[in-house]
């Protein structure tokens, strides 16, 4: 390794490169995408849709520049099983018509997945992650990590008592250290996805300490906030949240006999909230997620 | 008699007897040509004579002056030097006025709080006001920003830039009002030119960089501002040696401090908080533990109120304790926009 003086720490701001999310919409809600040399964290409860943002920005991570990727290919370290490779190939087919991609080329190519089992393999899967990172050649060089969840690691293995927690804490501190020099190095953008846990009031302990603005935090008409407390958040850069809220819609029928002739409809509204991030301001957009994939509504 | 006291040959001590120079302060202000012809000696010898009067004199005030040691000063001195020492304005007046003008030169402030509580953001507003030009009250000086965390992001720098130029240029034209006029040539992009920017990827570089300040800012004078953001994170990874820790941080705040006071610059550090026990309960606090508590001049808590965000002025050696809520909008630190109650003295 070479020889690092503080000189040489000293550089030039760069202005960050942002990695679409394959849907303008979306982007425009975070600024241009997933910025690299940054760690996004994506909190929500299950079935909101973290796993499909995750998913299409591995796939859209391979556009051209000009198209707002990174001509790059993407590593997604999954610790929930089974790997969704079904939802993979149905995004995959969606991308290639949408872009006119032929046969010749294959985007899920560009996707390396790793299983992790806990957050000790993870802490060591990092040196392999480092040469993986360094040796690949440079036509698609990995610019994305995605682990999805980090919760998963870290909310089974540990128990509650003092002695555990200090551990979880200092292995947070660890993953995220290594996690962003490798970012620094390679200008990677990293997506780690996160659980929520129910939000207890004031008096309920330390979850409910306020991080970020809590207003939004309401997914299925409950208060939420992000699992893996306080410790956690302070390693990230960005915090998305994503909310999902059944409503019930009253559709007429458009005959004349009006209430009966009414059907009543659940659907699900979801939300992208931006908590906090260096970049961008307390905002929201609504999205929908299709088979083709995760589109924003504009509104 | 002064001149009688002077380590010169006993001829050239009564030739400036005789010429009417007894005192030094009567040297002071000769030239050694005249010196020459006045007492009819050569040139050199004249020179000779001044440098002698000059050195004299000199050591001559520091023993009869009030300072013991050489650098030494009284707290009066202290006092109106300080009176004179001009503040980085936060661009948040409520702030400002609690922290007694804004960010004072010569300390090392700490500042913490949650995550998303706004610390980036004042750590990017601080490097971009400390630019502002002298003849718009600010210190026109430069900024060193060491970035452990990787949050520093250009876009953000730019917007703040782009707003606080055109701050800038709206208060000089209120200036101009009053007859005196100076021009604001900044651009945004050299606000951010004039940014040093150190992004730090694990403690060791942390600790190098710090040390390595002292020669960076000596070729860099105009630093007037070193911004850590922040100065905990990679100090919570792999210590499991807390007293190594405590010794490693001791030392660095030790530097930051003599930085701040040699070079005449203000030193923010950015805390991150966790949770502490005490009396049977978790309360939050900032992280690092209570030695380091004892390392900063100030210290000052950033916390959610409801939706607002506020300041707290938990230490300061000149400060009252107070709060005062502030805001982050796309321009960068402001009032808050709800301005009901604003400052709370405690």
């Amino acid at each position: 390794m070479a020889l690092i003086s503080p000189e040489n720490l000293l550089r030039r701001p760069q202005p960050t490169q942002k990695c679409t999310l394959g849907c303008p919409v979306l982007d425009r809600c975070l600024g241009g995408g997933i910025p690299c040399n940054s760690m996004t964290e994506l909190v929500a409860e299950s079935a909101s849709g973290k796993t499909q943002f995750c998913l299409q920005l591995a796939l859209s991570a391979q556009l051209p520049p000009s198209r707002g990727g990174l001509s790059a290919s993407s590593l997604y370290l999954h610790t929930e099983f089974p790997f969704p490779f079904r939802r993979l190939h149905q995004l995959r087919r969606a991308f290639c018509d949408r872009h006119s991609i032929g046969r010749e080329f294959d985007p899920s190519d560009n996707v390396f997945v790793h299983a992790v089992h806990s957050a000790d393999q993870l802490l060591d899967e990092m040196r392999k992650i480092e040469s993986f990172l360094s040796e690949r050649k440079p036509r698609f060089p990995v610019r994305v990590i995605v682990i999805d969840s980090i919760a998963a690691l870290f909310r089974s293995e540990f128990d509650n008592t003092p002695f555990d927690l200090k551990r979880r804490s200092s292995l947070f501190f660890k993953i995220s250290g290594k996690l962003k020099s490798l970012v620094d190095r390679f200008n990677v953008a990293v997506v780690v996805t996160n659980q929520v846990v129910d939000f207890m009031g004031d008096n309920g302990g330390m979850n409910g300490l306020r991080i970020g603005n809590l207003k939004y935090l309401y997914s299925s008409e409950r208060r939420v906030c992000p699992a893996l407390g306080l410790a956690w958040a302070n390693c990230v850069n960005s915090r998305l949240f994503l909310s999902r809220n059944e409503e019930v819609i009253r559709e007429e029928n458009g005959s004349a006999n009006a209430g009966n002739g009414d059907t009543l409809r659940r659907q699900t509204r979801r939300r992208i909230h931006v908590l906090f991030a260096p970049h961008l301001p307390e905002s929201s957009t609504e999205f929908v997620i299709r088979r083709e994939g995760v589109f924003g509504v504009d509104r | 008699m002064e001149v009688g006291r002077l380590p010169i040959s006993a001829s050239q001590r009564g030739k400036l007897i005789r010429a009417g120079y007894t005192t030094l302060s009567s040297l002071s202000s000769l030239s050694p040509s005249d010196l020459a012809r006045e007492l009819n000696v050569t040139n050199s010898e004249a020179l000779e004579i001044l440098k002698v009067a000059s050195l004299n004199s000199r050591l001559d005030r520091t023993d009869g002056g009030h300072a013991i040691f050489n650098g030494a000063q009284t707290a009066w001195d202290m006092l109106h030097e300080e009176q004179l020492l001009r503040r980085i304005t936060t661009s948040c007046a409520d702030l400002d006025n609690i922290l007694g003008g804004g960010i004072n030169c010569k300390e090392v402030t700490e500042i913490g709080g949650v995550p998303g509580i706004g610390k980036t953001q004042l750590g990017i507003q601080l490097a971009v006001n400390v630019q502002i030009p002298v003849d718009l009250g600010g210190l026109g000086g430069k900024a060193v920003y060491i970035d452990t965390e990787g949050s520093f992001m250009v876009e953000r720098a730019l917007q703040i830039a782009e707003a606080s130029v055109l701050d800038m240029v709206e208060y000089n034209d209120l200036l101009r009002k009053e007859h005196r006029k100076c021009q604001v040539n900044l651009k945004p992009n050299d606000l951010l030119e004039s940014i040093y920017y150190f992004r730090i990827c694990s403690y060791t570089e942390q600790m190098a960089v710090i040390s390595y300040l002292d020669k960076f800012i000596s070729a860099h004078k105009d630093v007037k501002i070193v911004i850590v953001d922040s100065v905990t994170f990679h100090f919570r990874q792999d210590f499991e040696d807390l007293a190594l820790r405590t010794r490693l941080l001791s030392g660095m705040a030790l530097k930051l401090m003599n930085l701040a006071k040699t070079y005449n610059l203000a030193v923010v550090i950015f805390n991150q908080v966790t949770t502490k026990y005490m009396e049977g309960s978790f309360q939050l606090a900032l992280a690092l533990g209570d030695s380091w508590s004892h390392s900063c001049t100030n210290r000052v808590i950033l916390y959610w109120n409801g939706d607002d965000r506020y300041a707290f002025i938990d230490k300061s050696p000149s400060l009252r304790s107070a709060s005062a809520p502030f805001s982050v909008t796309g321009k960068g630190i402001r009032n808050s926009a709800s301005n009901h109650k604003r400052i709370k003295l405690m």
